[in-house]
């Protein structure tokens, strides 16, 4: 059994089910992150972690403890909330060390421990001020201050970063993930920002409709996204989903796609999971392509063989410095492509695109389902 | 198109200034109103406080707007200590203090138990929270005369009949709804996640009510505090109706001084008295009311 063990959580509001049997299992040191749509349950699910919302059915286990009946408090958690809620009748230090006050730490101890965590967090000069005397980063600091002060088994973050401006969003981004290592701590993490959840996570949960769609690694949420939902939301930009026809062309399974020049459909190979693909010979299907996957062939990785080459109108060209997105016409729907800041490519005119078939992954039309 | 250019500024600064001096005139109508009005409120108090300054026979000879001749304080140590309401002549002080004794604990019960009240009913929500503070918003609505004869009874059970402890308990229970109210509505925007943060930290339901809920109300409990204190000092049909004698009030009190039949009506002794009786009011507004904007303001800059 896992360090933190969500089992079969069911969570109703009236008649409303907001959370749809939940099972996830985290390791002591996990870093799970819960990416989903505003509305999917992602605070809901976090506060029944916290206790302070009652489950429905289900449990919660935590270093092989049963939650269920277990007051907030005595759970050994510490939670940094979205406003920060620091209270503001109190001074920093004051808003840090309150959680130990509760808990009958002795006077000293709390100084020491105040002090312990200001020096870590750099907020030592801001211990006297008030709340309202701070900037948007420092409360978030202090924040975290009043988390990492109770030295608990598991911290929960809800959306903690999403008050700041996007520069200090990067910064506090990375800080979060130096703190994680340094402390070696068990944390979950709920964000709306797939970046975020990308950059900090060891584990992803992604969830919609209060059902969690997929759970593993980065990686594996990011190559092997097991639905449209899932391929679609992480990424960014998100990756091209396009109606394809699953065909045979020289003995090779190819995918079938219109192009703007009708006559002229493109043809890419099936790169991967050929046998559960071969069983849609035919049909209609939907192909996931993401934009990195395709370039000018300059940059593409040619050593894999994978890579296939063809002839398309280019709509828009959206230059960003460092590289380049070329949106043109597939099925129907604009396909974003990431090329070289210096391709040849303009829009309203032919460019030469390369594809890595071997990163392509195909969906069931009708249910979105991976196929594989 | 150069020449236009040129001509421009000088039309503009034409028609600022016309825009300034209709913004002068303006003002100055404005401000010629507001010390029209003030005036006229301010009227009665200026003849108060004139006529409780002058000596009986000035008062009788002079005009009423007229500035003392002479400045005396006799009507105000006549009226503190010596007046005579019916028989007894000690002046207004015993009724005076009567008054704080009812007041200062009612508006501190009231306004407490209005916050705990306000506190329960939006951070630890029971079934039915809505219908119970519905009943407590209709208290509001109770008209004083409805109350008299219940509450004449119950007092009259608990031993409580002409005392000031009677008074207060009135008040309170008379208040709970405003103050109830006041607090509710305050609470209801209070942010629920300093409460669940409180409870993480392991603050208890007591806890978090002391140390957070409270330390943050200031602005409120001002405006509970001015509400309940001009509303309990200046009331007269409780304090008539449940003490009189010895433990009524100031507001009674001085209508039994006013209506003493004894010689001459003494104009300038009852002035002297009824601005005594106006003071705390008056003192409440001007302290408590700084803080009362200075609370709004606070608010309002705050994220
Ligand atoms: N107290 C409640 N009573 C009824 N419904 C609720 C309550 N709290 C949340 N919900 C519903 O539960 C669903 C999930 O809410 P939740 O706050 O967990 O979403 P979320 O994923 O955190 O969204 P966001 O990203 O906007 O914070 C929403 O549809 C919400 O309307
Ligand atoms: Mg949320």
């Amino acid at each position: 059994m896992g360090f933190l063990n969500i089992d079969n959580v069911i969570k109703h509001y009236h008649d409303v089910e907001v959370l749809k049997r939940i099972n996830i299992e985290i390791s002591q040191g996990d870093f799970l992150v819960l990416v989903g749509p505003s509305g999917c349950g992602k605070s809901t699910l976090l506060n029944m972690i916290a206790g302070l919302d009652e489950i429905t059915d289900g449990d919660i286990w935590i270093n092989g403890k049963q939650m269920k009946g277990v007051h907030p408090s005595k759970r050994d958690i510490a939670m940094v909330f979205q406003s920060y809620a620091l209270y503001p009748n109190m001074t920093v230090a004051q808003n840090i060390s309150f959680g130990l006050e509760m808990r009958k730490v002795s006077k000293p101890e709390r100084e020491t421990a105040v002090s312990r965590v200001s020096k870590m967090l750099q907020i030592e000069p801001l211990l006297n001020r008030k709340p309202s005397q701070l900037s948007g980063g420092q409360r978030q600091r202090v924040a975290m201050g009043r988390a990492l002060v109770r030295d608990p088994q598991v911290f929960l973050f809800d959306e903690p970063l999403s008050n700041l401006d996007a520069k200090l969003r990067v910064d506090m981004r990375t800080e979060i993930k130096l703190l994680h290592q340094r402390l070696d701590a068990t944390i979950v993490y709920v964000t709306h920002d797939q970046i975020e959840a990308m950059t900090l996570a060891t584990k992803i949960a992604v969830m919609n409709g209060g059902v969690v769609q997929q759970f593993g690694t980065p990686e594996e949420i990011y190559d092997n996204p097991v639905n449209t939902f899932v391929a679609g939301f992480m990424g960014s930009p998100s990756m091209n989903l396009v109606p394809a026809k699953v065909i045979k062309v020289e003995g090779r399974l190819s995918y079938q796609i219109e192009t703007k020049n009708a006559g002229e459909p493109l043809l890419l190979p099936v790169g991967r999971d050929e046998m559960a693909i071969s069983k849609y010979l035919d049909q209609e299907i939907t192909v996931g392509l993401r934009p990195e996957t395709i370039t000018d062939p300059e940059s593409a990785n040619h050593t894999e063989g994978t890579v296939h080459e063809a002839n398309l109108l280019v709509d828009l060209t959206e230059p960003t410095g460092a590289d380049m997105y070329v949106v043109t016409l597939l099925g129907g729907q604009e396909v974003v492509g990431r090329m070289r800041n210096r391709a040849k490519a303009a829009a309203g005119e032919n460019a030469r695109f390369a594809f890595d078939v071997s990163r392509n992954v195909a969906f069931d039309k009708a249910s979105g389902e991976r196929i594989q | 198109m150069s020449a236009r250019s040129q001509d421009r500024p000088s039309q503009d600064r034409l028609s600022q200034d016309n825009a300034l001096r209709s913004a002068i005139y303006w003002r100055a109508l404005i401000y010629t109103l507001l010390i029209v009005i003030a005036v006229i409120y301010l009227a009665p108090l200026f003849v108060m406080v004139v006529t409780s300054l002058k000596s009986l026979e000035e008062v009788r000879l002079g005009n009423m707007m007229a500035l003392p001749l002479e400045i005396t304080f006799e009507p105000w140590v006549k009226a503190w200590g010596t007046a005579c309401l019916g028989l007894d002549c000690n002046g207004i002080n015993g009724y005076f203090w009567n008054s704080i004794k009812m007041t200062v604990p009612a508006v501190a019960i009231g306004t407490l138990l209005g916050a705990f009240n306000g506190y329960v009913l939006t951070k630890w929500r029971f079934k039915g929270h809505n219908i119970v503070f519905g009943m407590m918003l209709f208290a509001c609505f109770i008209p004083f005369q409805i109350v008299l004869l219940p509450m004449s009874q119950v007092l009259g059970i608990l031993g409580l009949a002409n005392t000031t402890s009677g008074l207060v308990m009135v008040h309170v229970v008379y208040g709970l709804g405003f103050t109830t109210l006041f607090f509710r509505n305050f609470y209801e925007a209070f942010p629920d996640e300093l409460v669940r943060a409180a409870i993480m930290d392991g603050a208890k339901f007591f806890t978090i009510f002391w140390r957070i809920l409270l330390p943050n109300s200031g602005p409120i409990i001002v405006v509970t505090v001015i509400w309940q204190f001009t509303n309990i000092w200046n009331d007269f049909l409780f304090g008539a109706s449940f003490a009189s004698g010895e433990s009524a009030p100031i507001t009674v009190a001085l209508n039994n001084l006013v209506n003493s039949s004894t010689g001459v009506k003494e104009y300038n002794v009852h002035m002297a008295a009824a601005i005594t009786a106006a003071l705390p009011t008056l003192l409440v507004y001007v302290v408590a009311g700084r803080y009362f904007v200075r609370g709004l303001m606070a608010g309002s800059v705050k994220g």
